[in-house]
């Protein structure tokens, strides 16, 4: 067993003020959304629309950020995340994305397809998975030419989530950053300037952390895919 | 919203007829959360803005739906509105409780607190992910309805035969199911099959529940040092499951390690440090080994996070009259006796503050008063026969030790050993406090003559029991608990005894009545027995079918059923159940 004895004051107040900045959060991302679903409702269109969609994917980003914080540095350096696996229904998993995301899709004119075996059940930390799946479709909205694919399939005894796109596709400096983040290789994420290194940092934390009978999970990121462009693959044992 | 696309139709129930409570300090999530539940139908929305106003209005309105902030600011947190809710029983157990929260916490996974909520949800929440939660939790809620049920009427054996026929129906749900069927055999004296079941659920997956249900097995069965192991193994694993930290603790006391299970209990509350029980434990633990400073942090930590909990405790305040008359400050220490018998009702203290006093006196040197206080505690005792717990008992014979009495100290410490007289370490603890009285050899004498007395007594009731003299054997076994009110095995035995009396000599309402009051006092000294359940067992299977009223002596038989059916205390059981798994 190991101690940890670092300030406990500190952690409370970082943990207040972090409790703080998601509650504004919160706020800003759901009034947001109020408005756009209701201007999507209306005919006429608002040119102040578009910024309105724009300030909800930054507020997004800043939200997913913060919640990988919170997951995965609240221990700074010590990923001391209370890993939580539960038999779920992957469908109620893809469905609790897609209803995340929809606003913000909708108002980026962006489809999202959804492909998923609706009794498949799968051990896994819900919100975890949540976490990276939607952060994988924030990353594909900047990407994408106008369509997003998340498709869920078994294949080889292994949960495979996959975020496509149909833009250009991963530069190679991001795929050779996808394959360092899987080897635990933060050398050669700048977390500074990049937040896609963050995430993928993130994603391959959440992958490794689910093993079952010797196996762990994984992420993958390639081009080409079922829609031409980039892929993002998440593999759960 | 569109809400005709959302999956598992089958499993929604109507949400917009149904009372909601929304608690958060902050008023624009509560905009937000009202519109979202709007968006779902809801009409009956009730806020607050903190845990003293949701008590308010939680005594008022039965809700169905509570959705609660952990984090309120000033005051109660959201776990301490839950505990006092559920502790009054002020919503309905088909109610559903959401706790939200800003990080996955601990305590939100590994199940640490007694009170459980339905379900976590961590911000930001939004519309699909609240409908998604509140349609898996009234699902989940009619999955287990009768199992509770049964729990509830304490027939474990028959909510172990539903959580099969759920299993059958409900794959989503077959974990949690097979963890509460495990629990319930263990409750039924059927160790064996529960261990099946735990050694299937581990074979498929690493759980640390079902790992941690092996080590409470061998616990049970007096292997402390493999339950020791077990529990170690499953915190190498999950250092966050704290159950297992608090279990091993409990290992290393039923061996007489108290600087080990000090140790651990510290461990576990600096991960998990805003359990009022757990910061006892680990006071009490601390002042036994003379850790005064540690014993001083944890009682006040209790104190505090006491402060707005129905959990609080009066032993977080002796503990800190007995630590400031540990450190020579016997002003403060009297504050806290003070406060102690202000806050709490004197049913609830007992003798205790009496005793406190005494030893603060002692021990910061005023041997006048400290013997004054023994004369009157030495008084009570004459006047009152009966004797409180072994634990009490201890702490008042070292205290009168301490002040010069010696014939009512020994006298109390004869008791506790015959309450014990298969129990070895409380044996060599009680000869401790002889050898600090300089009475050494003659407390080595006085606890053989108690369990020479003790396994007389019910070696007689066996033998009778066992040449068939029944009559006599119940009535030697109805006198030896009068003289020993508090023996595991003479109460068990008498139990026993009147069971095999019913199934020879046919069935007595009277005498099963006392078996079940004997076996509910063993219930509550001592819960969690596989001898109780399986006794219980019997005596129901003897017990003549209550409707039966034509049958002769029905009148009579049907007194037995709703004492055996009221009585039990169902909601701490199935509370403690229905934990998480991790």
């Amino acid at each position: 067993m190991e101690d940890q004895h670092s300030a406990p004051e500190l952690f409370l107040f970082l943990a207040s003020t972090v409790h703080d900045m998601k509650n504004s959060i919160s706020v800003v991302s759901g009034t947001l959304e109020s408005l756009l679903a209701a201007e999507q409702s209306s005919t006429t269109a608002d040119p102040a629309f578009l910024q309105m969609a724009q300030m909800l994917y930054q507020t997004k980003r800043l939200n997913d950020n913060l919640i990988q914080l919170l997951a995965l540095y609240k221990q700074v350096g010590k990923p001391g995340y209370p890993f939580d696996v539960q038999p779920q229904l992957v469908a109620q998993v893809v469905a609790q994305v897609v209803d995340q995301e929809k606003i913000l899709l909708q108002s980026k004119g962006i489809v999202l397809e959804t492909h998923c075996p609706p009794e498949l059940i799968w051990t896994l930390d819900e919100d975890l998975v949540i976490g990276v799946l939607a952060h994988a479709i924030n990353n594909a909205i900047r990407y994408t030419e106008d369509t997003i694919r998340l498709s869920v399939a078994e294949e080889n005894g292994m949960l495979a989530l996959r975020v496509e796109d149909n833009g250009d596709g991963y530069t190679q400096a991001l795929l050779d950053a996808g394959e360092a983040a899987m080897d635990g290789l933060s050398a050669g994420v700048n977390f500074s300037t990049n937040s896609t290194g963050l995430g993928l940092y993130f994603s391959s934390e959440v992958a490794k952390m689910h093993k079952h009978r010797g196996q762990s999970g994984s992420i993958a990121l390639e081009n080409g895919g079922a829609l031409g462009g980039g892929c993002f693959i998440l593999r759960l044992p | 919203m569109d809400q005709t696309s959302r999956p598992n139709e089958a499993d929604t129930t109507d949400w917009a007829d149904k009372h909601y409570l929304l608690v958060d300090d902050f008023v624009g999530i509560r905009i937000l959360l009202r519109e979202s539940l709007r968006n779902l139908g809801a009409r009956h929305i009730d806020q607050a803005a903190s845990g003293g106003e949701a008590m308010k209005l939680l005594a008022k309105t039965r809700y169905d739906v509570v959705l609660c902030d952990y984090n309120l600011g000033e005051g109660k947190n959201g776990q301490q509105v839950l505990e006092e809710t559920r502790v009054r029983n002020l919503t309905a157990p088909s109610s559903v409780w959401l706790m939200v929260s800003a990080e996955k916490s601990v305590e939100s996974v590994m199940g640490a607190a007694e009170h459980q909520p339905d379900a976590y949800l961590i911000k930001p929440i939004t519309e699909g992910v609240l409908l998604t939660r509140l349609n898996r939790v009234w699902h989940k809620k009619q999955v287990f309805r009768e199992i509770d049920q049964a729990c509830m009427e304490k027939d474990y054996l028959r909510a172990a035969k539903l959580c099969d026929a759920q299993i059958a129906q409900n794959k989503l749900h077959e974990l949690e199911l097979l963890r509460m069927k495990a629990t319930l055999l263990l409750k039924s004296g059927e160790p064996e099959k529960a261990r099946a079941i735990y050694e299937k659920v581990l074979a498929e997956r690493d759980y640390s529940w079902a790992r941690a249900g092996l080590g409470k097995i061998r616990m049970n069965n007096g292997e402390h040092e493999a339950a020791r192991q077990i529990f170690q193994g499953v915190i190498v694993e999950n250092r966050y499951y704290i159950d297992a930290y608090d279990q091993m603790a409990v290992a290393y006391q039923l061996m007489g390690q108290h600087e080990e299970a000090c140790g651990v209990l510290e461990k576990a509350a600096r991960l998990s440090p805003n359990s009022v029980p757990r910061q006892r434990n680990l006071g009490q633990a601390a002042l036994k080994i003379g850790n005064v400073s540690m014993a001083e942090k944890a009682f006040r930590k209790c104190v505090a996070i006491g402060e707005f909990s129905v959990m609080k405790t009066v032993d977080a305040y002796l503990g800190l009259a007995r630590v400031c008359g540990m450190k020579k400050d016997a002003k403060e220490a009297l504050q806290w006796l003070l406060l102690a018998q202000r806050e709490f009702p004197p049913e609830e203290i007992g003798l205790r503050a009496k005793i406190t006093e005494g030893m603060v006196h002692h021990e910061t040197g005023d041997y006048r008063r400290a013997r004054k206080c023994g004369d009157e505690l030495e008084a009570m005792l004459l006047e009152d026969p009966a004797r409180p717990e072994k634990a009490i008992c201890m702490e008042l014979a070292t205290l009168l030790f301490a002040v010069g009495v010696k014939d009512a100290p020994a006298g109390l410490l004869c008791y506790v050993v015959k309450n014990n007289h298969d129990n070895q370490v409380v044996q060599d603890e009680v000869q401790k406090i002889f050898d600090k009285a300089k009475m050494g050899d003659e407390g080595t004498s006085l606890i053989l003559a108690s369990r020479k007395e003790a396994s007389d007594l019910m070696n007689k009731g066996v033998l009778l029991w066992k040449t068939d003299k029944l009559d006599d054997a119940v009535a030697w076994m109805r006198a030896a608990r009068v003289k020993l009110p508090n023996n595991l095995r003479i109460l068990f035995n008498s139990a026993q005894i009147i069971v095999s009396y019913l199934q020879q000599r046919g069935y007595h309402a009277d005498l099963a009545a006392e078996a079940v009051e004997v076996l509910l006092y063993v219930d509550k000294i001592a819960p969690g027995q596989q001898r109780f359940a399986q006794l219980m067992e019997q005596l129901m299977q003897l017990t003549p079918d209550a409707r039966a009223e034509d049958a002769p002596g029905a009148a009579a038989d049907g007194a037995l059923v709703p004492a055996v059916k009221v009585v039990a205390a169902p909601e701490k059981a199935v509370k403690t159940m229905r934990s998480r798994g991790g």
